[in-house]
């Protein structure tokens, strides 16, 4: 897994120096970019942190990247500087799903905050995201029984009823609950339904 | 020429089908009478005719009746001397020479015996003249034995004799004491009878034939056959056997005076006739034309009527003598109400009355242009509208110019629509020269933000440090030249646009500024007369000339002419007066422009000249600004005062060339 960084993409050379240099004087690492068209080939899936685009570039405009962007699924939060944005134009690329929108000039330590949000953002999906593989393993090597009496448990029965229902003898419904705790990982039905939660919507 | 309506009797009831026949009709009466008098005429004639043969025929009867009477006496006192006595004594013999004489028509006398054979004849007694079956029978003995039987004069039949002649005998029975003593007989030749006793103005008139019982002619008087039909034929008796008397009227007496009559009469009505004929041909012709006319003149009014331009016609000294339905519809004013009207018209609107008279007399005059004249009229309403005049000269049937006619078209809504698109036209050039405008400033919006922002980011980072006490001064050193490599980037932008500015230097030449405003009048003329702005100039003359880009110090009066009619657009129009004016002031030359409007407030005064900033509506900000420019390029000024009258004056001011 990279290295999260905010992905600086700027065709003016003093601005990218310049915001780096801010950025680091916060702790936050960046990477630069002179253009639209040289990020984007640069770009990996698993590229983390977040974007700052400028929209008015020489080639490809920002506003055309981010739809790149949009395409290849990124997952990184972008944020739009731009020397005279408009409403409208604003507006369009939030719902597109713009992390923000900042007009120059811009208090600077503001940029920086937002950058640092939008690290975080970036970082608590990534983690739920990393949670949510883990359980997706741990159901995937239970049997079907298994699976049966886990669903069972979750609706709140007790073992007497899951064995009526199944019909399996009490003992048998007590093997399958503990091997399925074991390979969930949890102790108790309550940590297995918290485990599972997120996962269900 | 002008249609005036045509009389009353427009619709004509076309005559009935019988109105042509009527004079034929009374021709032929005429003419019927006419030959039903002459034929009544021609009867009675002819009637009259008949009975005067019959009156002149039975005259004949009775005249030849006598004649045979007398003779037969005559024969019966003669008997007994001719009987008794053997031979004749003188006396008897004269008395026979007597009876023979040709009036009688006796031919021949002859003396019968008591036996009836012939004792004596005078002349002497031959049979040698009979012919054909007569002879033998001479002398006739049945009547010989009828007048002895019945002791009275009979006549025998008929026969021919030589030479063509007819005779016929009377025996005459002779008796003395009832004791017959023989009969007496007269030859009597038929021919000489007829010669003999018809008159001459009988035969002249007639012709006299008698025919035998077989209907043949035996003896005539003239060979002469008649032409006529009319003839009258009765019995011959005596000598009875058949006879009959033929009087035959020559040819009846031609009638000149009822001929001539009944011809002229003929001719007359024929005349009568043809002239009613060419009469008809006339006045179907005359139909023909009044119909084709009036045909043309519906023609003409309904083009007239769906005219929409307006016609006016007048005479020589301006009177109006027509105006068709459009022209009433444009000005409002009746037809009735217009005609006979003189200069001024009621149409003509008050401010404009120089102008429209000028154009009227120069009309009148024959100067008119033929590309039309614009004028401005007033509706009855009062509503002012522009109209296209076209002259042309009114010439009559004689070729006399009688008027003017003059077709006027309304161009208000055109120039309307003219001065709609060139409002139009100016806004979009102002719009674009906006979004040039904009365009720009965004660029150079863009362009300084970027040195800008570097330099805010890198003042920050630095803040950021010193905050956090981690600076390092070769750090801090690397942060300062960035930051001031920025402002100078920074300085480098605004220098470039300023250069670029600076090409838009005026081009200056020597100018008359009073010839440059008399042009930008002239340009801004038509939107005055829209807005009823009076322009009134004031020309110090002459100026000095001064060093100046022409083009720019139009713009610049343009301008000015153009603001003082905006400040006086809600002033009322007999007011609304811009006075222009030029001199010559402290080596400089001076151009005032004074409007009426409501003057400018302080507070509008002090932002009077700053860039963007606008009174109006759709202003852009940029005219006074650019005005002051132009005059601080040529080491001008532009400045403004209170009207004393009201309203505002702005100076323009240039130096001189010579100073």
């Amino acid at each position: 897994m990279s290295q999260a960084l905010a992905h600086i993409v700027d065709d003016d050379e003093a601005i990218r120096d310049a915001l780096t240099w801010l950025l680091r004087t916060r702790n936050v690492a960046a990477r630069t970019w002179a253009s639209a068209e040289e990020f984007l080939a640069g770009w990996q899936p698993d590229f983390h942190g977040c974007i700052v685009l400028d929209i008015r570039m020489k080639e490809m405009s920002g506003l055309e990247c981010f739809d790149v962007l949009l395409e290849r699924n990124n997952s990184m939060p972008v944020i739009f500087l731009t020397g005279h944005g408009d409403v409208p134009m604003a507006v369009s690329t939030l719902k597109k799903g713009a992390f923000d929108f900042l007009e120059k000039p811009f208090d600077d330590n503001a940029l920086v905050d937002v950058v640092i949000r939008a690290m975080e953002t970036d970082a608590r999906k990534q983690a739920s995201q990393e949670t949510q593989a883990t359980v997706a393993g741990r159901l995937a090597q239970l049997t079907p029984r298994e699976q049966e009496v886990m669903q069972l448990v979750l609706a709140g029965k007790f073992n007497k009823v899951i064995a009526d229902e199944l019909n399996i003898s009490m003992r048998t419904v007590e093997v399958h609950r503990s091997r399925v705790f074991e390979k969930m990982g949890v102790r108790s039905a309550v940590e297995l339904a918290q485990l599972l939660a997120p996962g269900r919507d | 020429m002008i249609l005036n309506p045509l009389p009353e009797s427009a619709a004509p009831s076309p005559p009935p089908s019988w109105y042509w026949s009527l004079p034929y009709v009374a021709v032929a009466l005429f003419v019927a009478t006419m030959a039903a008098l002459l034929w009544l005429t021609h009867r009675q004639d002819s009637e009259e005719q008949r009975a005067t043969l019959i009156n002149d025929v039975l005259w004949m009867e009775q005249n030849l009746s006598f004649q045979f009477e007398r003779n037969s006496e005559l024969l019966a006192q003669l008997g007994p001397s001719l009987l008794k006595t053997a031979a004749l004594s003188p006396t008897t013999e004269a008395r026979v020479r007597q009876a023979l004489d040709a009036e009688s028509g006796l031919v021949r006398l002859l003396w019968l015996k008591e036996d009836g054979s012939v004792r004596g004849a005078q002349p002497p007694y031959t049979d040698s003249h009979l012919v054909g079956e007569a002879g033998g029978t001479f002398p006739s003995s049945a009547a010989y034995r009828l007048s002895r039987a019945m002791g009275r004069p009979s006549y025998s039949d008929a026969y021919s004799v030589i030479d063509n002649q007819t005779q016929f005998e009377v025996h005459v029975p002779v008796f003395e004491g009832g004791h017959y003593l023989g009969s007496v007989v007269g030859v009597y030749s038929l021919n000489n009878l007829l010669s003999r006793q018809v008159p001459w103005w009988f035969s002249e008139r007639y012709r006299v034939s008698v025919t035998n019982n077989l209907g043949v002619e035996i003896a005539a008087k003239s060979k002469v056959s008649p032409l006529s039909s009319l003839t009258y034929e009765m019995a011959l008796d005596p000598p009875g056997h058949g006879l009959s008397l033929t009087v035959t009227a020559y040819k009846s007496e031609v009638r000149w005076i009822s001929l001539l009559l009944m011809g002229s009469l003929g001719v007359l009505a024929a005349a009568i006739v043809w002239s009613l004929w060419q009469l008809r041909r006339h006045m179907l012709r005359r139909q023909a034309a009044e119909h084709a006319l009036r045909a043309e003149h519906a023609f003409r009014k309904a083009m007239e009527d769906s005219l929409n331009t307006g016609m006016r016609a007048r005479d020589l000294k301006g009177r109006i003598t027509y105006v068709n339905p459009a022209f009433c519809r444009m000005v409002g004013w009746s037809a009735d109400e217009l005609v006979g009207l003189v200069p001024p018209m009621p149409y003509w609107a008050p401010e404009a009355l120089e102008h429209t008279l000028t154009v009227h007399n120069m009309v009148l005059g024959g100067q008119a242009p033929v590309q039309g004249i614009e004028i401005r009229l007033m509706r009855r309403d009062g509503e002012r509208f522009d109209a296209l005049l076209i002259e042309a000269p009114l010439i009559d049937s004689d070729g006399k110019h009688i008027g003017w006619m003059g077709s006027m078209v309304d161009v208000t809504e055109q120039k309307r629509a003219q001065e709609l698109a060139r409002q139009q036209q100016e806004r979009l050039q102002a719009t674009a020269r906006l979004v040039t405008m904009g365009e720009m400033a965004s660029t150079l919006a863009h362009e300084l933000n970027q040195p800008l922002a570097a330099i805010s980011s890198y003042n920050t980072g630095c803040l950021n440090m010193i905050e956090h006490g981690q600076l390092s001064q070769p750090e801090l050193t690397g942060v300062l030249e960035k930051i001031g490599k920025q402002a100078q980037r920074a300085g480098q932008i605004i220098r470039r646009i300023h250069a670029f500015v600076r090409r838009s230097e005026p081009k200056c030449e020597p100018v008359d500024l009073n010839l440059i405003l008399r042009e930008a009048v002239g340009l801004v003329e038509p939107d005055a007369q829209r807005r009823g702005v009076q322009i009134q100039i004031d020309l110090e003359e002459p100026l000095p000339t001064v060093a100046a880009d022409p083009v720019m110090i139009e713009q610049v009066a343009i301008n000015l002419i153009r603001n003082g009619m905006d400040a006086m657009a809600e002033v009322p129009r007999e007011h609304c007066a811009l006075t222009l004016s030029t001199r010559l002031q402290d080596g400089m030359v001076v151009l005032s422009v004074a409007d009426r409007g409501k003057g400018i407030p302080p507070e509008v005064a002090e932002k009077l000249f700053a860039p963007f900033f606008t009174t109006k509506a759709e202003g852009m900000g940029m005219g006074l600004n650019i005005c002051r420019s132009i005059a601080e390029l040529h080491r001008g000024r532009l400045s403004f005062e209170a009207n004393p009258g009201g309203g505002t004056i702005f100076n323009f001011s240039l130096p001189t060339l010579s100073s």
